[in-house]
This record gives C-alpha cells, structure tokens and sequence, in this order.
C-alpha cells in the first residue's frame, strides 16, 4: 500500500509538470500580450511572470496605421482577414475535394493506393519543393494573390481530408447506403441523404484540424504572398524594430488574436465531435 | 408476389468464385431458405438477386421480365439486412416512410402506410424515438417495416434473427411465417441456421463453397440428403457417420471389432446400382441410432427381412446429455477412439461412462454415400 500511494503522487507530480510544460507557452503569451513596454523587453533585466501593469497598449500598436516602432510593417487588419479568407476557403476546398474521394473510395474501392500515396505525398518536406513552386506561381502571376495561397492550402491538405475522412465513411456501414438504395435511392441521393448526416461529426472535426493547419502555415505564406496578401503568422514575423529588436510584445498580442478563430470554430461545432457517430445504426 | 428464376448465375470477386453457375426457381408466394456455412455464397446470391450487385453472369429473372439492367430501387424488393441498417439520424417514422418518401407519395398515404404496417409490427409506440436509441429488438422490427411498407413483390430477408437472443429468436420467426403468410410475397430467407431453415420454408437450397448442393422440401433434405455435406448440415444434432466398404453382400465398417452389416437382398441391389466404388460412408441419424446392453435381445442391425441379429457393433459410452426431452450419447466405437457417434435417446436414460454397448439401428434407416463422390447411393 505504501508503495502505491508513492507511485500514486509520483504520476501526480508528473501529469502536473506534464501540464505546466505544455501551458507555460500559452500563459506566457497571454500574459505578455497584456504588458506595457518595460516589462516585455529583456531590457530591464527583469522577468516579470505576469503583468503588474496590464495594458492594451500592444493590442492598440498592432491596429494602427503605423506601428510606433516600426513603421514599415503597418495595421494588422488587413492579415487577421487575410488569414481568415484563405485559411477559410482552402479549408473549403480541401474538405469538398477530399469528402467526395473518400466516399468513392470507401465505398467502391477505387483508386488502390491513392489515399496512402496522396499521404505519402505529404511527408515530402513542403520546404524542398516550395522555391519551384514559387517560380511556378511568378510565372502565373500567382504570387500575393488569394487564389494562389488558397490553392496550396487546398491541395496541401486535401491527403488529410481525404484520409481522415474516408476512416470515418469506413465507420458508416455499408449496408446503410445498400438499404437507401433498395428503397428506391440513387447513389448521390443515399450519399447525400443517409451518409453525410451520419459522417457529420467526422467532417466537423476533419474540418477543424485542416483549419489549423492552414490557419498556422507559415512557410507557404511566406513565399508566395508579398504586401498585400500577408496572413498573421507572417505579419508577426515582421514585427520588429532595429532599434529595439523583437517586439515580442506586439507579437504576442497578435497571438492571441490568433487563437481565437480556431477556437471559437472549435465550440461552434463542439456538439458534433461529442456525440457518437453511427452509434446504433447496426447491431454491435 | 412473383416468380423468380436465377439462371446460371456466376459472380467473381478478383480470383474468387463465390457464387458458381447458380440455377433455381422460387415459385410465387413461396418462402424459401438459402441455408449455408459462412463464405458459402448466399449473401452474394441474394445481393445479385436485389440487384446491389451484377453477376458476372448469368441472369435474374422477375415474372420472366430480365432484371439484370434494372436499379435495386426499381425491382420491387423489400430487403432486410444482418445488422438491420437502420438510419439513425433519422426517427423510426422517418425510416419507415423513407422509401415512399423517395417515390414522391403523397403524404396522407405515407402516413396511412407507415400507421399500417407499424399496427402489424406492434411497433406504433415507438414513431416518434430516435432510431439510434431502441433495443435491437425494436430495430430488427423497424428494419422489417421499413422494406414492408412499400408493399414489395419480394422479400429478401438475410439472416434477420440471427442477431436476437434466443427468446425473441423463436417468437420473430413465427411472426415472420404468420406475416409472409398473410401478405403472400414470395419471400428469400438467407441462414446459417438449419433450424430456422427447416421450420419456416417451403423450400431449402443449400449451398456449399459456392455451389448449390441440394434444392428442395425440408422433408426431402432431410430424409434424401444428395451428398454428405447437406447430410452433415442439416439434422440437429448432426448425423452419425461411420466409413467402411461394401462387398459380397454386406458393409463392413472399418471402425468395430466386428463391423459386418449384412443386408437384405434388394437393398442389396440397390446399393450396388449407384455405387462408383467399394468405399463408402454410412449415416444415420442419432435419433434412428438407439443403444442396448450388449447382448441382449433385440440389439444389433435390423435388416427388413431379419428383425434383428446381433450385429456385434460395439462401442464405448464417453459422457451424455441429458436435455430434458431427450438425452444424447456420446460413444466411440470400439476399435477407433477417434470416432464420436451420437445417440438420442429417451430423457430417462443414463448410462454409465466407459460401458460397452451394442449400438442397434434400421436397415431402412441408413444413408449409404459414396466415399469417393460424396453422393447418396442408397437409402431403403
């Protein structure tokens, strides 16, 4: 018993270092996106763990026309609607594209390998081949537009879609679609009518995670996007100053502008990742 | 309510055959069973049969109209599924009109329809709850409404109580028989069990490994088994199966001491008509099997023209059990320990493990199958 209990807070002790390690990042951030100036600079040789003054100061700064201290990087409006734009739409077309092949796939079995090697091609490093592709999108007149990031994320995430997606029509026995279409359905009409509505917690949370992963892209921005076009995470990387360095301030408070769409995306669709998805449908 | 003709069926999935040159007639307003093992076939038959899937070839036929082209919806079936599939984002209401919903019915006639059939089912109560939240008894009842509400001309039914429990198993199926009945549509009913197979239809096709072995009346599959496989399957417990060899008159069984069968002449004759080679494999039914104390009166094999001589088959009791209306032996013979024979026997009957008993049974009793072909030879 004594052992037990010793084991017991040890596993206690680590899920709480386990925890503070993760969150420490996240409070940081928080708590640094509400600090004046003197605090959030290294300059004064102090850490501060939280905001003894808090202000909106860097919220303001990253609003206005021209940042205080650096003039060039200019009001973060134009990047929040940017990012959502074409996080938005290359999330669209990535679901639409890949829902439609996973079905296919699912249910007749076409196209072999595809969903592996579509997999496959997502673990080629994007940063390899990003440079031809920027070439290939100068050469379009693709560059800094939306249509040339959205179509990158699309495609880029569109092996997650499909192969997330097509485990979750996997799910769906097969006998649902075969009784709609005893019943006088087409192919589309039991898709659209019997499948879909049960697949909607998969789509829910596909769609989620392929919201942040182009929510969060950086290089592909990067690359292909110059003044006009730039998304948040690039917008950040340009919050610096020669004078003072970093603003690590102003940074933070555009992260946590950041978070919140995936967030709140996240509680909109809550009550289609809770609930089971085909639960019941067939005996188990 | 329509004749249904399977003619030379054939359907390959890559380099496996699973439904091989099928032919069989399903007179109107007949229940017949497809009775099998796993794998056999039948699933695929019936899905061809529905039209969910395209035989290879061959051609289904409806009242002699060519069904091969024409969509599932459009055939007229009603299907019930293993695992039911019902739609559980829908209500039971919603599920139940689904079929009429798609055929753009009015829905005043829906809703007399749905009310209808529920009525029957005693599933009324129920319209108005999420599918996903009823028992498996109610879903297999709603799976039922559901293919019955469009007043199909057929009814394809693939193992639909094979997933109840045992109690409900045996109301459901007299249910089923009393509704088929009533309604008169010329029902399939695929199984694994013979029980079921038995008890509900008017014909048994059995299929083995894609080939159909044997149609006919529960009787004839029963009591005229073609090959030892619909032999084996059908007959709860199964049947007793002694291997041995046939000449100068009598079977000799290679599993007792003394073996020798002798048979009455035109037995006799009837044997050695269909017999392809010396070998065979004699059968009989646990039931048409009884044991007696060796030695005493009336013990040993009763050809027609004997009545009785001591046959001499000896063979060892290993346990029994005793299941109320009867109790079944298990017994070895004695000269192979490897051999389990069944006995039924009456539900006073307890014999001692380890005895030695003379097995005793019917000439007109036997099964003689050819050991080389599988096929029945001889029944007297």
């Amino acid at each position: 018993m004594e052992q037990k209990l010793f084991v017991k807070i040890l596993k206690f002790i680590l899920v709480i270092v386990v925890t503070v390690l993760f969150l420490f990042p996240i409070y940081w951030m928080v708590t640094m996106a509400f600090k004046p100036y003197t605090e959030w600079t290294a300059a004064g040789g102090k850490i501060f763990w939280y905001p003894t003054k808090p202000t909106l100061d860097n919220f303001r700064s990253i609003f206005s026309k021209q940042l205080k201290m650096n003039p060039i990087a200019g009001t973060a409006i134009r990047p929040v609607v940017n990012s959502l734009i074409v996080a938005v739409v290359g999330t669209a077309i990535a679901m639409i594209a890949g829902v439609l092949a996973a079905y296919g796939i699912s249910r007749y079995k076409r196209g072999g390998n595809l969903p592996f090697s579509l997999l496959q091609l997502r673990m080629f490093p994007p940063i390899a081949i990003i440079i031809p592709i920027m070439i290939m999108w100068a050469f379009l007149r693709m560059i800094d537009t939306w249509f040339g990031l959205v179509v990158i994320y699309g495609v880029v995430t569109l092996p997650f879609a499909t192969w997330l997606m097509k485990t979750f029509f996997d799910d769906i026995p097969h006998e649902l679609d075969e009784a709609a279409i005893v019943d006088g359905c087409s192919n589309a009409g039991a898709f659209v009518k019997v499948v879909l509505p049960l697949a909607k917690g998969g789509i829910a949370s596909t769609a989620l995670f392929v919201f942040i992963l182009n929510w969060s892209d950086f290089l592909v921005a990067l690359v292909l996007t110059d003044r006009r076009w730039t998304t948040i995470p690039v917008h950040i990387s340009k919050l610096q100053s020669a004078l003072v360095g970093q603003l690590y301030g102003p940074k933070a408070a555009l992260g946590v502008i950041a978070a919140i769409p995936p967030i709140v995306f996240g509680i909109l669709i809550q009550k289609y990742l809770v609930r089971g998805l085909t639960f019941g449908a067939i005996k188990k | 309510m329509a004749k249904i003709v399977l003619d030379h069926l054939v359907k390959r999935f890559g380099k496996q055959t699973a439904v091989k040159d099928l032919c069989l007639e399903i007179e109107d307003r007949q229940f017949v069973a497809i009775l099998g093992p796993s794998g056999c076939g039948k699933t695929t038959t019936m899905n061809m049969i529905s039209g969910l899937l395209k035989p290879d070839a061959g051609k289904v036929f409806f009242d002699g109209k060519e069904m091969n082209d024409v969509p599932p919806g459009q055939r007229g079936v009603g299907f019930v599924f293993q695992n039911y599939a019902v739609f559980t984002n829908m209500t039971v209401y919603e599920n139940i009109a689904f079929g009429l919903k798609i055929r753009h019915r009015p829905p005043e006639e829906i809703d007399r329809e749905v009310n209808e059939v529920t009525r029957l089912l005693q599933i009324r109560q129920l319209l108005s709850f999420n599918a996903s939240k009823l028992s498996i008894n109610d879903m297999q009842k709603v799976a039922l409404a559901r293919s019955m509400v469009t007043k199909p001309k057929i009814f394809l039914l693939d193992e639909p109580l094979s997933n109840l429990d045992a109690a409900l198993r045996n109301i459901m199926r007299a249910e089923l028989k009393k509704i088929q009945q009533e309604l008169g549509q010329t029902t399939i009913y695929v199984t694994h069990d013979q029980v079921e197979a038995m008890s509900l239809s008017d014909r048994i096709a059995v299929m083995n490994f894609a080939v159909l072995q044997q149609y006919g009346s529960p009787h004839e599959v029963y009591n005229r088994p073609k090959n030892l496989f619909v032999a084996n399957f059908i007959g709860s417990p199964t049947i007793n199966f002694m291997e041995g060899s046939f000449g100068s008159g009598a079977f000799t069984l290679k599993d007792f001491t003394r073996g020798k069968i002798p048979l009455s002449k035109q037995a006799m004759h009837a044997a050695g008509q269909k017999l392809t080679s010396q070998e065979v494999v004699i059968g009989v039914r646990p039931e048409h099997l009884k044991i007696m104390d060796r030695g005493s009166e009336g013990a040993g094999f009763q050809g027609e023209e004997d009545g009785g001589s001591p046959s001499g088959l000896l063979a060892k009791v290993v346990s029994s059990e005793p299941l109320g209306s009867k109790t079944i032996v298990y017994l070895h013979p004695d000269a192979n320990p490897g051999v389990i024979l069944k006995s039924s026997m009456g539900s006073d009957y307890r014999p001692a493990i380890g005895e030695m008993k003379e097995l005793t049974f019917k000439e007109k009793n036997l099964y003689v199958f050819d050991k080389k072909s599988t096929e029945l030879a001889a029944r007297f």
